[in-house]
């Protein structure tokens, strides 16, 4: 049962790797699972929940999010006011969204409620601390589309992962897709037992707020590279910053890390016959789409982790709307075979239905 | 002149009187100009939910098509009240109340990028906001002394329209995508505030996007601060990025 996987994260993060991966879908099967065991739980969306019809294909239809009388909602103030579930006011923050300014409120009696919370991390982060404070045993924080920044772990504490037919008609390559977001997802933390190690932490420590890019050579010793350099630069600028730090072990990068930079390291790495690790924040700064890390790892070009997340379970969608649809029971065996380690549910199946009312009853 | 106020929790469309609930449609059916065409629109109307369908006019377009104006009585009633206030419903300014608001509350020029982004090799939108010759006789954010504009073009990587964005200090950035319903041109708008994220910029940066089919619904869950579609004029863009600048200015202190 998804509520006994994800109990661990006090805040849990909902991620999707594409639209219509069954995000909200998996968030109502928590909710009532929570509801059913009498937990106090907190709702926040970084995208807009419960709405009736899709925003780009109103042929489709959402599901709805019910809550219970005594849950926590942060979502706008003329959403909660059109819902006509009673609540009352907790906090009135200052995020403003495009469908309004964001209220943490309690309801009074259950509903369903449209729920659009903030969309910024640092944002998402205070109403989650704002509904814990307040009395919530857990705070779910619902993604939207494909966004990912939620489930960093300064953000929250664990996440489960939506994939879905949607992704690909062939269903190999939806299976090779969702292994990589895996992959990611898990990406190994950086063990920190060489002076290199000691010496990405500490600067990444310096850094803070100021994100930067440095390559660490194996005595911990560090060349910081230009402002934006992981952003903007190209094979020769990369190359000049290798030659500049010939022995270098690591390279930190506290931002983003997008694939034209990685691929145009791994091109220069295999003609200087050199290895290096790079080493993120966590997985959310990470932006690969053509090959996952493993695919790098066996290149020579490894990645980690300064933050692990925690990836608690895996949701199927074999539905692709207005499309296609596999076969629930041989997508998910297809997916266990490739991915380890992970439980993957298709919360809509008969079979989890029936666990859940043997369990209910 | 006496009016009668309407009643804003139950508005309907009107013709002749308040409440009468009519509405116009034309459409065109597949099928040959005939008698039978006009009761399968007469049929089609009522499967609406349309009360007292009309046929106006009907004609044959060209073979085996018949184009038709209808009447119908619409049944149902929105609550306005509800909607009222909703998102960014504000009252724009002119260029020179925007020249004023900025002096005024930030007493400095707001930098602005902006690009079509990914695959998209559509620049038309983002020209039309940005550059001086504008878009429906106003011009664009580059002819107002209060911006400062970055122009980047189509078909621009997200990373490169980050870096520049983070060079020259963007209070604002400003994407248009045309967004379809394949998956690939929404992902390259959410990647891009997944980047912004990553970089630690996303509390400095306005986020905007725009596009024929983005509207505040898409901009939210996509994590944009602001969405304009179709209609929208420079001030109008000018308006929202001034007012919403000096309020997180205002908020910070």
């Amino acid at each position: 049962m998804l509520i006994d996987l994800t109990s661990s994260a006090r805040r849990l993060a909902l991620v999707g790797l594409a639209k219509n991966t069954g995000k909200t879908e998996t968030l109502a099967t928590l909710l009532r699972e929570l509801q059913a065991a009498g937990r106090t739980v907190g709702v926040t969306s970084v995208g807009r929940d419960g709405e009736e019809r899709d925003v780009i294909d109103a042929r489709i239809a959402k599901p709805r999010v019910s809550l219970v009388a005594g849950s926590l909602v942060a979502s706008t103030d003329e959403l909660l006011r059109a819902s006509g579930v009673p609540h009352e006011l907790l906090e009135q923050t200052d995020v403003r969204t495009p469908l309004g300014r964001v209220l943490v409120a309690r309801l009074r009696g259950p509903g369903t409620i449209e729920v659009a919370g903030p969309s910024a991390a640092s944002q998402v982060r205070a109403v989650s601390e704002t509904m814990l404070g307040h009395g919530a045993e857990q705070v779910l924080i619902d993604g939207a589309i494909d966004r990912r920044a939620a489930s960093s772990p300064e953000v929250s504490d664990g996440l489960v992962m939506a994939t879905g037919a949607v992704l690909s008609e062939d269903i190999s390559e939806l299976v090779w897709r969702t292994r990589d977001a895996v992959e990611l997802a898990r990406l190994p933390a950086l063990e920190i037992d060489t002076p290199a190690a000691r010496g990405a932490l500490a600067l990444a420590r310096a850094h803070g707020e100021q994100r930067g890019a440095a390559l660490i050579g194996e005595d911990g010793e560090a060349l910081e590279l230009a402002p934006r350099f992981v952003l903007s630069a190209d094979a020769a600028e990369i190359a000049h910053a290798l030659d500049a730090h010939p022995r270098a072990q690591l390279l930190l990068i506290d931002g983003a890390l997008p694939e034209r930079f990685m691929q145009e390291l791994l091109t220069l790495l295999r003609r200087l016959r050199r290895p290096l690790t790079v080493v993120v924040g966590d997985a959310t700064r990470v932006f690969l789409s053509a090959h996952g890390i493993s695919w790098y790892a066996g290149q020579g070009l490894e990645l980690r982790a300064l933050r692990p997340t925690s990836l608690l379970a895996l949701t199927v969608n074999p539905l692709a709307p207005q499309s296609h649809r596999f076969d629930s029971a041989e997508l998910r065996a297809l997916l266990e075979d490739a991915i380890e380690g992970v439980a993957i549910l298709d919360v809509c199946s008969a079979d989890y239905r029936e666990a859940q009312r043997a369990l209910s009853s | 002149m006496h009016r009668e106020q309407p009643d804003l929790t139950a508005v309907k469309p009107y013709a002749d009187h308040r409440g009468d609930g009519l509405v116009q449609l034309s459409f065109t059916l597949p099928v040959p100009y005939s008698l039978a065409a006009r009761r399968a629109a007469l049929e089609l109307l009522a499967r609406m939910g349309f009360e007292a369908p009309e046929v106006v006019h009907y004609e044959e377009l060209t073979e085996g098509y018949t184009y038709f104006v209808m009447y119908g009585r619409c049944v149902q009633a929105i609550d306005f009240t509800t909607l009222q206030g909703e998102g960014f419903d504000i009252e724009y300014m002119s260029e020179d109340e925007i020249e004023r608001f900025v002096t005024e509350h930030l007493g400095r020029r707001i930098v602005v990028v902006g690009a079509s982004t990914g695959s998209d090799t559509h620049s038309v939108g983002i020209d039309a906001m940005l550059n001086l010759k504008g878009y429906h006789g106003h011009h664009g954010l580059e002819g107002y002394r209060c911006f400062e504009t970055y122009n980047l073009g189509s078909q621009v990587p997200n990373s490169v329209l980050l870096a520049r964005a983070i060079e020259v200090g963007a209070d604002a950035i400003l994407v248009s995508q045309t967004v379809t319903q394949q998956n690939l041109h929404v992902q390259n708008l959410t990647e891009l505030v997944e980047m912004v994220e990553a970089e630690g910029k996303r509390g400095q940066m306005i986020l905007a996007c725009g596009g024929p089919r983005v509207s505040n619904e898409l901009a939210k869950e996509l994590g944009y601060d602001a969405g304009f579609s179709k209609g929208t004029e420079p001030q109008h863009l000018a308006t929202f990025l001034a007012r919403e600048l000096a309020a997180r200015v205002a908020a910070t202190g």
